[in-house]
């Protein structure tokens, strides 16, 4: 009865294909876009704050102009580009990984996709509208509020977080329903693998944190546009409190941008290995207790503010806590690889570099948590060095592996070893060029954020090894570019298991995987359930269903609309001052409501519009089946 | 062409978990709720800050009429049953009773809604004002988002008395009117919370 | 689609046991009950501030559980994984609120 209108297969093409799509395949791919895209945006900011420093007391850019590079590359590369190729692969990845058709919710995902790309946008219209956002990529109050900084720049922060922000918690809710619900037979959560165990207590990690960030913003919104008070002391407002809110969502944001990492480097290693993961049991004990503790430390960025010796106590201790079930996980890495016969593919490398400069990231945030040291660290380029030590160090080299590991999975063509590993070696040794000087510039007494510094000082140096660095990361990066076009000419003749050596699910599958993953749902058998039938000499997993035809979701624009709707009314909030009354209402908020109309009126018509997708028939299933066997 | 009554009888037992769209709606939301407890935690915790900082003006044992608020909390419970009635009669597969008792959860709620403008645009007279002090702004900011939450609940159960009529209970209806229920509990649990924290702490000082 | 034997179906486990309104109605009675004792507590005055924060504190935690106990059936089987994420939740602010709290008052 409800199939009438199910029938019909509407297949779009070309761009209408990209902008309607709710397979979780081609969303993944957009989130690698326009993260790739944003983290050029905010590595090019980096070079120009290097360029900057390259020299005592110079002038490449003004000091204005540099407030907003630190401010935009921080929020860029965190929020833009970080988080978005981090789902990315979750996206491209996870119900592969699970044995499932898509994630719970295509719409949904779809809608996080465009709600983060406007939110993106937004925030990048700033350098156009010439009111960037210039008070840290932390936003600390009173400079954030209207009091310090008159111009709209904060907002620009403010809206554009908020709007991105719903994007990734709609994205958390979709990966969390997806693994507990839509598991393959015999599937059990310890059976998961660990990417999949990963990015499910990152999307926790997610649903719990950005709740806090988002009343923050609203707080802070509240202050800018309608003279509200938390953050305004003259009416009994708290500027610490900001620091409260932020830091309670914004330490586990940090773990929410390594632990993908984490479940990144424990399949890459085990698989070029070619052995089981070391102590798997303790390896998913340990990120649910990182990700547990992780909302236990956020005063630990606060060390300075008057705390007193208690709190810094308990938040030093609880800090110190979290190295605990780190460390396992680095020990269970190096037992995976001792004995096993290790094949340096460039994922590889790339894994295998993570371990040591993670560590290292690691120990100088031991040293950071001890408050009475931290008085000497705080707001030095101490800080900054252990930040992107395990930022850079850790999240961005477990990317890399993850895009060399999964890429002909997902694009049916494996990026040039060769080239790859010249890029390794250029990023790696870049990276630890510009980051490990600067321990000892912040040691020195150098502080972070700052325009210049004196001559004298003795920074002159390491600067500039430390901009030396940042170049070479620079070409590594346009290297990674290269070889993504020069795959991008070979054709796409990967195998289902192009490493041959694949544990998990998505190996099993062809290279890209079809539009519906699999035609018949696998059976799982153990963990490593690939690794498992390949030990048993079977060469295919058993099926739980016969072939038959295949219910899949409709495309939809809404989400698109959707999104610019919100962009449309960020802009109208945020100029609602400046443009002029209409009436009893002004221009601005009247821009912003029909943004909104727009916006929940999608939503409506979503509700109200019964959607039933369509099916795949049989024949074509077993055409794509005929053409690989 | 909407379901009708012999339709109603094929229905399984708890229409809403038929379908694996409908359970995942299900342990979808309930997540979104975890989520919500953060936020409205947040929010309670910056009140609860900021709560005695009036700039001046009056406090809240001062400011906060009893009675109203009284009469207000017996309205959202009230609607919290009303609403359990009405997912009950689902389960039984009583569309004309779902609806009125979805129609009851409605109009108590604007009640409740009512009361509560009343109240605020009675608190402005008296200078407690969005941007009179950090008291003020976090007030009206915790208590506002609740408001906000069960105006959304009643649009939203508007719309869903909408596709009952026009198409009936059916395992496509059926999940959005569980997790209208779901939404509408946790909004009475938190303003279980508001009431005691803002009003009876405030009373009490 | 293939319906996966792991996720649970209710349908069976529920057609023995008709659901009644009683214990609803109860539930009802309860939270009327608490809220009562909490509005009557502050409106009687001379009672121990610190003992009425305690009390208010409990209440309101008591007529929580039982509105999520029974109205959204919390305490039924299926719902371990709503408990997980309230529960959390729940931590996530309890530590907040603790904060707060000690920020504040000491």
């Amino acid at each position: 009865m409800a199939h009438a209108n199910a029938h019909a297969i509407k297949r779009r093409t070309g761009l209408m294909d990209w902008l309607t799509t709710v397979d979780h395949k081609k969303i993944g791919i957009l989130y690698l876009i326009a993260g790739g895209f944003f983290f050029l945006v905010g590595g090019l900011e980096a070079i120009l704050i290097r360029i900057q420093l390259m020299f005592p007391q110079s002038e490449v850019v003004s000091a204005q102009f540099y407030n907003e590079l630190i401010t935009m590359h921080g929020t860029t590369m965190i929020f833009l580009a970080a988080m978005p190729i981090i789902f990315a692969l979750m996206n491209a990845i996870i119900p592969l990984q699970l044995g499932a058709r898509d994630v719970a919710f295509p719409f949904l995902n779809a809608l996080g996709f465009w709600t983060f790309f406007f939110g993106g946008l937004l925030l990048n219209v700033s350098f156009i509208a010439g009111s960037v956002p210039d008070a840290g990529w932390t936003m600390y109050a009173p400079l954030s509020g209207t009091g310090y900084t008159e111009h709209h720049g904060t907002d620009y922060y403010v809206i554009g977080l908020q709007i991105a922000g719903i994007g990734t918690l709609i994205g958390g809710i979709n990966f969390l329903a997806t693994i507990i619900n839509m598991r393959a037979p015999g599937m059990t959560f310890m059976r998961m693998p660990m990417f999949t165990w990963a990015s499910f207590i990152t999307s926790a990690l997610i649903l719990f944190a950005f709740p806090a960030l988002t009343v923050g913003l609203a707080a802070l919104m509240f202050d800018r546009l309608f003279s509200g008070n938390f953050f305004n002391p003259q009416a009994g407002g708290n500027v610490v409190l900001w620091e409260h809110i932020f830091w309670i969502f914004g330490h586990p944001e940090v773990y929410i941008l390594i632990l993908p990492a984490f479940g990144i480097i424990s399949e890459v290693i085990s698989t070029f290995s070619r052995k089981r993961l070391f102590g798997y049991s303790s390896m998913v004990f340990a990120t649910i207790l990182i990700g547990f503790l992780g909302f236990m430390v956020w005063a630990h960025h606060m060390f300075t503010t008057g705390l007193g010796p208690v709190a810094n106590a308990l938040f030093s201790v609880a800090t110190m806590l979290i190295a605990v079930p780190t460390g396992i996980k680095i020990f269970n890495w190096l037992f995976t690889m001792w004995g096993g016969s290790i094949k340096f593919t460039v994922a590889n490398l790339y894994a295998i570099g993570f371990v040591p400069t993670f560590v290292m990231g690691g120990v100088t945030g031991v040293m950071l948590s001890a408050a009475p040291a931290d008085y000497q660290y705080h707001d030095s380029y101490f800080v900054v060095a252990h930040f992107h030590y395990v930022i850079v160090g850790g999240l961005i080299m477990g990317i890399f592996a993850g895009l060399h590991y999964w890429w002909p999975k997902m694009f049916g063509r494996m990026l040039s070893e060769s080239l790859g590993k010249v890029t390794f070696w250029i990023f790696y040794i870049g990276f630890h060029l510009t980051f490990f000087v600067q321990h000892f510039l912040g040691l020195l007494g150098m502080q972070r954020r700052v325009w210049q510094y004196l001559d004298g000082m003795g920074f002159n140096n390491m600067n500039f090894i430390s901009t030396i660095g940042a170049l070479m990361m620079g070409v590594g990066t346009i290297l990674f570019l290269i070889n993504i076009i020069i795959t991008a000419r070979k054709p796409k003749d990967c195998g289902n298991d192009p490493w041959e050596d694949g544990r998990t699910l998505e190996w099993t599958i062809s290279s890209p995987a079809p539009e519906y993953n699999f035609a018949q749902t696998p059976l799982v058998r153990g963990y490593d359930a690939w690794w498992h039938e390949k030990m048993e000499g079977n060469t295919a997993m058993t099926p739980v269903e016969p072939i038959g035809p295949i219910h899949m979701p409709n495309a939809s624009i809404l989400p698109f609309i959707m999104g610019i709707g919100l962009f449309i009314t960020g802009f109208g909030f945020m100029y609602s001052g400046e443009w002029g009354t209409l009436g009893f209402i002004t221009v601005g908020h009247a821009v912003g409501i029909i943004g909104l109309l727009i916006t929940f009126g999608c939503m409506g018509l979503r509700s109200l519009i019964d959607d039933h997708g369509f099916h795949i028939e049989e024949e074509e299933i077993l055409k794509d089946q005929g053409v690989k066997s | 062409m909407s379901a009708h009554s012999h339709a109603e009888d094929h229905l399984p037992h708890e229409p809403e978990r038929a379908t694996l769209e409908g359970r995942n709606k299900i342990t979808a939301f309930w997540l979104f709720l975890g989520g919500e407890t953060v936020l409205f935690g947040t929010l309670f915790a910056a009140y609860l800050t900021l709560r005695n900082e009036v700039n001046g003006g009056k406090t809240g044992d001062e400011l906060f009429d009893f009675a109203l608020v009284a009469l207000a909390t017996a309205l959202l419970l009230t609607s919290s049953l009303t609403s359990v009635f009405a997912l009950q009669a689902m389960h039984a597969h009583n569309k004309k009773a779902l609806i009125n008792w979805l129609i009851a959860t409605m109009v108590l709620g604007l009640a409740f809604l009512g009361l509560e403008i009343y109240e605020f645009v009675h608190y402005a007279h008296e200078g407690h004002t969005f941007t009179a002090s950090a008291f003020s702004t976090s007030f009206y900011t915790l208590v506002g988002f609740h408001g906000a939450h069960v105006a959304f609940g009643l649009l939203w159960a508007g719309s869903i008395l909408y596709q009952l009529t026009r198409r009936g209970l059916n395992t496509t209806t059926a999940p959005k009117v569980y997790l209208f229920g779901m939404y509408w509990h946790f909004i009475d649990v938190v303003w279980v919370f508001i009431f005691t924290v803002v009003y009876l702490m405030g009373k009490v000082g | 689609m293939a319906s996966s034997p792991t996720t649970s179906n209710h349908s069976n486990a529920k057609q023995t046991k008709p659901e009644g309104s009683k214990k609803h109605i109860i539930a009802f009675i309860f939270s009327i009950l608490l809220t009562f004792i909490s509005f009557a507590l502050v409106m009687a005055g001379e009672i121990n501030t610190d003992f009425i924060y305690i009390m208010l504190v409990v209440l309101a935690i008591l007529q929580v559980f039982v509105q999520m106990a029974f109205w959204m059936h919390m305490k039924d089987r299926g719902h371990t994984f709503a408990i997980i994420a309230i529960l959390t939740g729940v931590i996530v602010v309890f530590t907040c609120v603790i904060m707060a709290l000690f920020w504040t008052r000491w």
